[in-house]
């Protein structure tokens, strides 16, 4: 990317309206992401969800849907505890998101962006645990967020993001070889600028931008590439951008495998297929988790919950 | 306070009681064993099998079925049966699309274009223990479907072996009933084969033209160092047999038989690590294969 267009770009995103200052429930939500799951406090949660009103409806619609039972749920506490730590993070993470995005900008199917965004959070976490990376929740949460360019190209470059994606499911691409030839710039790119702009960590921003190219940085940290091996994983196994990648991958063959094996030397001898077969299995439970916290009825409007 | 429900019960399988640790022993053991593997989500699908072992021998609990695994005088006789009930019904035509899919998205692509800058345009592939025929039959009406194609300018063949005389026998005379084309659309029936009565179907001279059946003993040294030349291979379900040392020099030959650039396909779950590590594990949508590296490849990628 070139340095005219950088600045450009940074420029665009300090000045697009609805991205330019994150939710007030982003910041502390990042927070409360970055800690393992028995050092988050119940209470934290409760108070985090309770500031904002349309979150906390939404909470108790999900906790009060048919998917759970139809308990009557009254208390945002019982709606938390109800639907578990791991969907309530997951709802709060999406709709931090909504909020961002002008509902009428989206490119990629949200769906498809949940799931893949979700499934590679999931992923990463799985992956971390199996080399015991000190912080899972950590790579647990630079999944997610590994793709966040994709709002910026979606909300700045509304038309040339669809001409790309148009491009690569056509030609079964990788979107981001595509942007890279359409917009000059792609969505890791943009997903830096933005993760930047909002304050995030150092490893956050590092794996936003290099989860597709890990030798970007002279000494790729190990999240950016378990995001990255994550990212091809999910791809490769239905939960890519809404469209068909014709791909083959050799993750053991990968520079970013590579590289994790000199950090983490137990890796050299785990079992791939065994993980991956773990992992297929993983992806209906992954899925199913999504369409529950995601599905259609759950992402409308909260204001008519 | 800590939070004590963050394990909370997932969404998917209505039925998530926790599994008989029993089990997790017997998965293990089947896949040390054999290279199938069951993930946790798959474990309904164990027990199943298990338990119509366990009715034959009157057994009734889990942890005294992993005793008759491994402690018991009868126990590689068993471990064989229970091989049998987790293969049992996986032949029929077009069982594993991904397979094909992955063939003509990315592997025959790559072929192609490799094979492309030298004269001869021939694709070779083995069916190596082929069974009744399913597996071959199957190729044979993807690859034809090609022909005007992907592989347009291009002939193809199919080895398709078994031990077995009378496996063979029957994948040779090609009739087939309702389960074995139950994946087969009606096109494809009126194109590749002819009605022979008793609602049985038989390949036709179109779709046999391709396939070439004969009998190799996978554990044949000297028969199985003159199968080269190959660009794809499939042998599913049938390694799960052998022991770790027989596998060991059957995927040898799979690997010299191949040529660079060439793929090896095991059976869905299979796995072959410690088996083997010149090849390469390559994921599809759906499937997995093993390559085995052009030298360039082989240089940088090895471990």
């Amino acid at each position: 990317m070139n340095e005219k267009l950088q600045f450009q770009l940074r420029a665009q995103i300090s000045q697009m309206d609805s991205i330019s200052t994150a939710p007030a429930i982003l910041m502390p939500l990042l927070e409360m992401l970055r800690l393992p799951s028995d050092r988050i406090s119940l209470e934290k949660v409760v108070e985090l969800i309770s500031y904002d009103g349309a979150i906390a409806a939404q909470c108790l619609r999900l906790a009060n849907s048919p998917l759970f039972g139809r308990r009557q749920t009254e208390t945002v506490r019982a709606a938390v505890m109800a639907l578990g730590l791991e969907r309530v993070r997951s709802m709060l993470f999406g709709l931090c998101v909504n909020r961002v995005m002008p509902q009428d900008k989206w490119v990629i199917p949200p769906d498809a962006f949940w799931r893949h965004s979700l499934g590679c959070a999931l992923v990463t976490q799985r992956m971390a645990n199996k080399i015991e990376y000190p912080e899972p929740e950590k790579a647990y949460l630079a999944g997610l967020l590994h793709d966040l360019g994709f709002l910026v190209n979606s909300v700045l470059y509304t038309d040339g993001f669809r001409e790309c994606l148009r491009l690569a499911a056509e030609q079964h691409l990788a979107l981001h070889v595509v942007e890279e030839q359409v917009l000059g710039f792609s969505h890791c790119d943009a997903g830096q600028m933005l993760c930047e702009h909002w304050g995030l960590s150092k490893e956050l921003v590092d794996a936003a931008r290099c989860h597709h190219d890990v030798c970007l940085l002279p000494k790729a940290g190990p999240l950016a590439c378990l995001v990255h091996l994550s990212d091809l994983l999910c791809r490769v196994r239905y939960l890519g951008y809404g469209y068909e990648e014709f791909m083959g991958v050799d993750l053991g063959g990968d520079a970013a495998w590579q590289a994790l094996v000199r950090s983490y030397p137990a890796l050299e001898h785990m079992d791939l297929v065994r993980f991956t077969f773990d992992i297929d299995g993983a992806m209906d439970q992954i899925v199913a988790t999504v369409d529950a916290v995601f599905g259609a009825k759950t992402m409308t409007a909260p204001a008519s919950g | 306070m800590a939070i004590e429900i963050a394990k909370a019960k997932p969404v998917a399988p209505p039925d998530s009681t926790p599994v008989d640790p029993a089990y997790l022993k017997i998965r293990d053991l089947i896949y040390r064993i054999s290279g199938i593997y069951y993930s946790e989500e798959k474990h309904y699908l164990l027990k199943s099998r298990c338990e119509r072992r366990m009715a034959a021998l009157r057994v009734t609990s889990a942890p005294e079925y992993f005793e008759h695994l491994t402690i018991r005088g009868n126990r590689d006789a068993e471990l064989r049966l229970l091989l049998n009930e987790i293969t049992i019904g996986e032949t029929y035509m077009f069982r594993h699309p991904a397979q094909l899919e992955a063939l003509r998205n990315v592997i025959l692509p790559s072929i192609l274009q490799a094979k492309g800058l030298i004269s001869l345009k021939r694709l070779r592939f083995w069916c190596a223990g082929c069974s009744t025929g399913e597996e071959p039959h199957t190729l044979a009406m993807f690859l034809l479907e090609e022909k005007d194609k992907l592989l347009a300018g291009w002939s193809f063949e199919i080895l398709a072996t078994d031990l077995n005389d009378n496996s063979l026998e029957a994948a040779r005379a090609g009739i087939y009933g309702e389960y074995a084309l139950r994946n087969t659309s009606d096109a494809m029936r009126r194109k590749y084969f002819k009605d022979v009565g008793n609602q049985k179907l038989q390949g036709n001279d179109l779709l046999k033209a391709p396939i070439r059946f004969e009998r190799i003993n996978l554990s044949d040294d000297s028969k199985m160092l003159f199968q080269k030349g190959m660009d794809v291979i499939f042998c599913c379900n049938v390694l799960i047999y052998f022991d770790l040392a027989s596998k060991r020099r059957v995927v040898q030959h799979f690997y010299s038989n191949l040529l660079p650039g060439g793929y090896l396909f095991l059976g869905n779950a299979e796995s072959l690590f410690q088996v083997d590590d010149s090849f390469r594990l390559v994921h599809f949508a759906g499937v997995t294969a093993y390559l085995k590296p052009t030298a360039a490849l082989a240089g940088g990628g090895k471990k």
